[in-house]
């Protein structure tokens, strides 16, 4: 073992499967913690309410993205046909009743705006990509793509303790609990 | 979590609406329904001056042929609905979904109100009805009448008036006896199926043996019932409503009423269930969770139909042909216009927006106003389909004399489509007695009740 003061990272306790994973999800988040997350091999139905995970807000970064390209597309395609270039075609006006000709680019620019907000919202927001997770410490962890269920509350949660966590983790049935640390530089 | 329902919480016989709690309500749509209806008919056959419709124009003939309009109108909008019901129950069977197994029932008993509604279709079947919606068929008995000797489309091309000769290419389908046909079709062919389908499902009520037979029975018939239903919504409309103007042509208009029928089907869907569990029912069957779906299935024909309808629009726009662009030309005429551009914004852009949000959909309170104001603006949208034809068209029948609009035409409208109504709620709630409310004994109502989402 080498001598390095190292960070830790939290603690992390093993589930035998789905059900008590969400029963000891549950428990978790009535003792009020908040940095902290389940680990499955597979989705768990309902863990988000287990959890108390709160709505993302996503949508609204979505709303305001497609908003933004929709109004792109009308200035876009309105100052260039109507202002400064008007094409003639088949002797259809270049006034405000050409909007239907803009409406697949209004389509397609909202479509694109919102695409785009929803790939970089959601990688924003979840952190990604990033390099490496201090979890990856864990030797166990690996199993998690495999058949077992984990539960990691981290040490920057407020009501994180050494010894009150590893109790509550133990009293609400994991098993192996391990105290992860940052090994990375 | 919520309770997890299991088999006790399904009563043994099912849930039955009880007659005594709506018979008031049965008892007033079934007689604003009835009087309606038949005084229509007598006012329709025998009203107003069929003798010569040539003739200085009078306003009693004005009036009947206004009141005409009004009637298709009125049908028509009670036929999509009743239509969609239809569509909702085979797609529901055919796509073997468990989600909906609680609310299958009522799309059931709406589809089979269609069959009934022959009743309020029977004015169409006589001229002195026809002689103001479908000038295609004046204009084809005359020529057949003046040339015995010709076929139809050859005694078309001899007609004084150049606008029968583009009847002459359509005499293949539009001529009366095969209109007559197709109209019997319609109503006999998807009414018996529609009949068949929820057969199975209601004898599941009480089979002894509650097995997967008729599950699956219901799953294999719905096939070529889905098949009969696409053809009879599509021609329906191109009968009633596209053959308004012979000389229009737009393939996309089957499937623009098609739209609009599956979107404010799902909307009555909606309000039965919501109003049912206000009463009482319903309520260990149907959760937040299927009206969360059934307001996506809402939203999702909200954004089809702007599809479907913008399609229709930009092509004939852009391609500027005139037998296409008559439609959109008539429709934006003067005060037209302002109904045209209402349909953009209420019709799509109003209930997108505020169904975007997941929210809204879990609301019952909330959803009976948007679901009522989506109907309303799909009467709206069927008035926009049939009624600008009706100024031009009744005043060419009477004295030449094409206006863009009848004064006064506005109460037939109100009387037809409060009669129709009346008349179509009527069957509804009778359909909705008849049988238990949902089917209890189907082997996926618990996954139905249980539905997560």
């Amino acid at each position: 073992m080498s001598t390095k003061v190292r960070r830790v990272y939290g603690y992390l306790a093993e589930f035998k499967n789905a059900s008590q994973l969400y029963k000891a999800a549950e428990k978790v988040r009535d003792a009020g913690f908040k940095k902290w997350d389940c680990y499955s091999p597979y989705p768990v139905h309902g863990l988000d309410d287990a959890m108390g995970v709160k709505r993302s807000i996503l949508p609204y970064f979505v709303f305001i993205g497609g908003l933004t390209g929709f109004i792109t597309a009308i200035t876009l395609a309105y100052t260039t046909q109507v202002g400064l270039y008007p094409t003639v075609v088949q002797g259809k006006p270049a006034n405000i009743f050409t909007t239907a000709a803009f409406f697949p680019v209004m389509f397609e620019l909202t479509i694109l705006f919102s695409g785009f907000t929803v790939l970089f919202g959601l990688l924003a927001l979840i952190g990604l990509p990033r390099w490496n997770h201090p979890i990856f410490a864990s030797k166990q962890f690996a199993r998690v793509t495999d058949d077992k269920f984990f539960i990691a509350i981290e040490a920057r949660d407020a009501k994180f303790s050494a010894e009150g966590t590893k109790a509550l983790l133990d009293e609400i049935g994991g098993d192996n609990i391990e105290l992860v640390e940052d090994d990375s530089e | 979590m919520a309770h997890q329902v299991t088999s006790k919480d399904i009563p043994n016989n099912g849930e039955h609406l009880e007659k005594s709690k709506i018979a008031k309500l049965q008892l007033i749509t079934g007689v604003i329904g009835g009087i309606g209806l038949i005084a229509s008919i007598i006012y329709l056959f025998v009203g107003g001056g069929v003798e010569d419709p040539k003739t200085e124009a009078h306003e009693s003939s004005v009036a009947h042929g206004s009141y005409a309009f009004s009637w298709l109108f009125a049908v028509f909008f009670v036929l999509t609905l009743a239509l969609g019901g239809c569509f909702w129950t085979f797609l529901h069977n055919l796509s073997n979904s468990g989600w909906g197994t609680s609310v299958r029932r009522m799309m059931e008993n709406l589809g089979f109100v269609f069959p009934f509604l022959i009743v309020f279709c029977i004015p169409f079947l006589f001229p002195q009805v026809q002689q103001y919606l479908w000038e295609w068929m004046t204009s084809y008995n005359a020529a057949t009448a003046a040339h015995p000797d010709m076929d139809a489309s050859k005694a078309l091309m001899h007609s004084a008036n150049a606008h029968d000769h583009l009847l002459a290419a359509k005499t293949f389908y539009l001529n009366p006896g095969f209109w007559i046909l197709r109209f019997f079709f319609y109503f006999i062919g998807l009414g018996f199926f529609i009949f068949l389908v929820r057969k199975f499902s209601i004898a599941q009520d009480t089979d002894k043996k509650p097995g997967t037979k008729n599950l699956f029975a219901a799953r294999k018939h719905s096939s070529w019932s889905m098949i009969i239903f696409a053809v009879t919504l599509t021609f329906l409309a191109l009968d009633l409503v596209m053959a308004l103007d012979y000389s229009w042509f737009s393939t996309m208009f089957g499937v623009y009423v098609f739209a609009g029928s599956a979107l404010n089907s799902m909307a009555v869907l909606i309000l039965t269930g919501i109003l049912l569990q206000k009463a009482g029912y319903l309520n260990k069957v149907v959760t937040q969770e299927h009206y969360h779906i059934m307001g996506k299935l809402c939203f999702a024909f909200t954004v089809f139909w702007a599809y479907v309808s913008f399609s229709q629009y930009f092509l004939i726009w852009y391609a500027n042909i005139t037998e296409e662009t008559r439609y959109f030309l008539l429709r934006n005429t003067e005060n037209w216009n302002l109904v045209s551009l209402s349909l953009v914004f209420m019709h799509f852009a109003l209930p997108f927006l505020v169904l975007l949000r997941s929210d809204v959909k879990k609301k019952p309170n909330f959803m009976i106003g948007l679901c009522c104001f989506i109907l309303f603006m799909h009467a709206v949208d069927v008035y926009h389909m049939v009624i600008p034809e009706r100024g031009p068209s009744v005043g060419l029948v009477v004295g030449h004399h094409p206006k863009l609009w009848i004064d006064g035409s506005f109460l037939g409208d109100v009387i037809a489509l409060v009669t129709a109504i009346s008349g179509f709620l009527f069957l509804y709630l009778r359909n909705l007695t008849s049988v238990a409310l949902y089917p209890h004994r189907d082997p996926r109502i618990l996954e139905s009740a249980n539905l997560h989402n």
